[in-house]
């Protein structure tokens, strides 16, 4: 944390979220917004969130402009300029937010020092977590144990959340009945092309250094999981979405975003049959080879990345194709 | 005021970014400048938990594992805190999902009513 620096981002914060708001060509605004996505997870990196950072950096700037970018194509790219609004309407929108802006600043000075370490949110079960994570488990990424293991729980429905996101837009936007386009696709430059030929195995191997070198640097399941999908975004980018589909089918994507939710549950459901609690790795000693207690942690928590990997791969991949060919799954952008 | 703002200028850009993403919300007409607004809202959630876990002088929550290391006692007080941050970075990616949702059902409205301003929609429903 220094001052100066978090004074520049932070102000670049607001200036670029505002411009998002403000710009009326909703392209432009969907550009601003990745830009304000950017520059909040350089604050974020400042205040020692890398793990957090990695996941802004990879999803707010990169998959979620894509997809503001794969709407906007689909529907009206200006807001129109004259827009009838009524006074008071735009006057009570004002007061309301000032007020409540009022009320919380009002509530900031009865909170603790920013930065303090005696505070109750850093004295209580963070600091267990910090002073036992590498006893208990052996993994030295902190982020990574907490979630893969402490809190594997709430880890496992984010999961879920993440594949019935992916279901619910199939069921919102997929359309059966419908004439199809005979027109192919256009030519994207020879460029474009190449490039992304030689780009797309070099993003997926790292994507799976991310996963697998979780335990020991910034990464894991989530973040390796939307590299691998933002990989596959890339390829319906540049050709269209056919050209994937044909190596994935629509079945095969939302199967195996089930799959990866199914190997963290399934994981997790093995200890409860050695007569343990549910997700407690530590009973997995018996199965695993050459494992003791500790170690058994730490190889279930790759185990239990693999399947976030996979659900949020392919659930990211399947919002973008509903997204961009606005549910014929076609040709896409 | 200048001590009030140095201890606490996190929470006042927060507040300021929660403020944007209100305003954007209910005073927008747009539904995608909508989604946009509620975007920057949830971003002003985030960093107001990361804000919390935050310690002055402390370290990326990744223990010195590096061969040769001096195996010392870890104390809390050296690395940020973890629970925040994990809890928002699982938070994010449920976020870019539930954005997916809301994007999808902006394109539905535009199908079934031609149209994404609030005002013509309201108008067509009547």
């Amino acid at each position: 944390m220094i001052l100066p620096l978090d004074m520049l981002l932070l102000s670049l914060v607001l200036v670029s979220g505002f411009v998002s708001l403000f710009i009326r060509d909703l392209m432009g605004a969907a550009i601003a917004f990745g830009a304000y996505s950017f520059l909040m997870c350089l604050v974020w990196t400042g205040m020692g969130a890398v793990d957090v950072a990695f996941t802004e950096a990879a999803v707010g700037a990169g998959v979620s402009t894509v997809f503001f970018i794969a709407t906007v194509y689909n529907i009206t790219r200006f807001s129109p300029a004259k827009i009838k609004k009524a006074k008071w309407f735009s006057m009570s929108a004002v007061f309301v937010v000032v007020l409540v802006g009022v009320l919380l600043m009002k509530a900031i000075p009865d909170f603790p020092i920013f930065g303090d370490p005696q505070s109750p949110v850093n004295s209580q079960v963070g600091a267990y977590y910090i002073e036992h994570a590498e006893h208990d488990t052996k993994v030295p990424n902190i982020v990574t144990a907490v979630l893969a293991d402490y809190r594997g729980f709430d880890t496992m429905f984010e999961t879920a959340v993440v594949f019935v996101a992916a279901l619910g837009i199939f069921s919102i936007l997929k359309r059966t009945k419908f004439k199809s386009s005979d027109s192919k696709p256009p030519e994207t430059s020879l460029i474009i092309r190449v490039a992304t030929r030689i780009m797309v195995p070099f993003m997926q191997l790292f994507a799976l250094y991310v996963v697998a070198h979780g335990h020991h640097s910034p990464g894991g399941g989530f973040q390796g999981g939307v590299i691998l999908g933002a990989s596959l975004i890339l390829l319906a980018l540049t050709s269209n979405v056919q050209t994937v589909l044909k190596t994935y089918t629509e079945k095969t994507v939302i199967v195996s975003a089930a799959v990866g939710v199914l190997i963290f549950a399934g994981w997790g459901l093995i200890p409860m049959l050695l007569g343990s609690n549910f997700l407690d790795y530590s009973a997995l000693h018996v199965l695993l080879p050459a494992t003791d207690e500790v170690m058994a942690r730490s190889h279930s928590m790759l185990i239990v990345e693999i399947g976030v990997a996979m659900t949020v791969m392919m659930g990211m991949f399947a919002i973008y194709m509903s997204l961009a060919s606005d549910g014929r799954m076609e040709n896409g952008l | 005021m200048s001590q009030f703002f140095v201890d606490y200028y996190n929470y006042i850009i927060v507040v300021l970014v929660m403020m944007l993403g209100l305003w954007g919300m209910i005073a927008k007409k747009n539904l995608i400048q909508k989604c946009i607004a509620m975007a920057i809202f949830q971003t002003g959630i985030i960093l107001f938990y990361i804000s919390m876990g935050a310690k002055k002088g402390s370290s990326i929550p990744i223990i010195d594992h590096s061969h040769g290391a001096a195996h010392h006692a870890v104390t809390a007080a050296e690395y940020a805190n973890p629970l925040t941050q994990i809890l928002m970075l699982t938070a994010i990616v449920v976020g870019v999902a539930t954005l997916g949702v809301a994007l999808s059902l902006v394109q539905r409205i535009h199908s079934e009513y031609g149209s994404v301003e609030e005002d013509d929609i309201l108008e067509k429903c009547r």
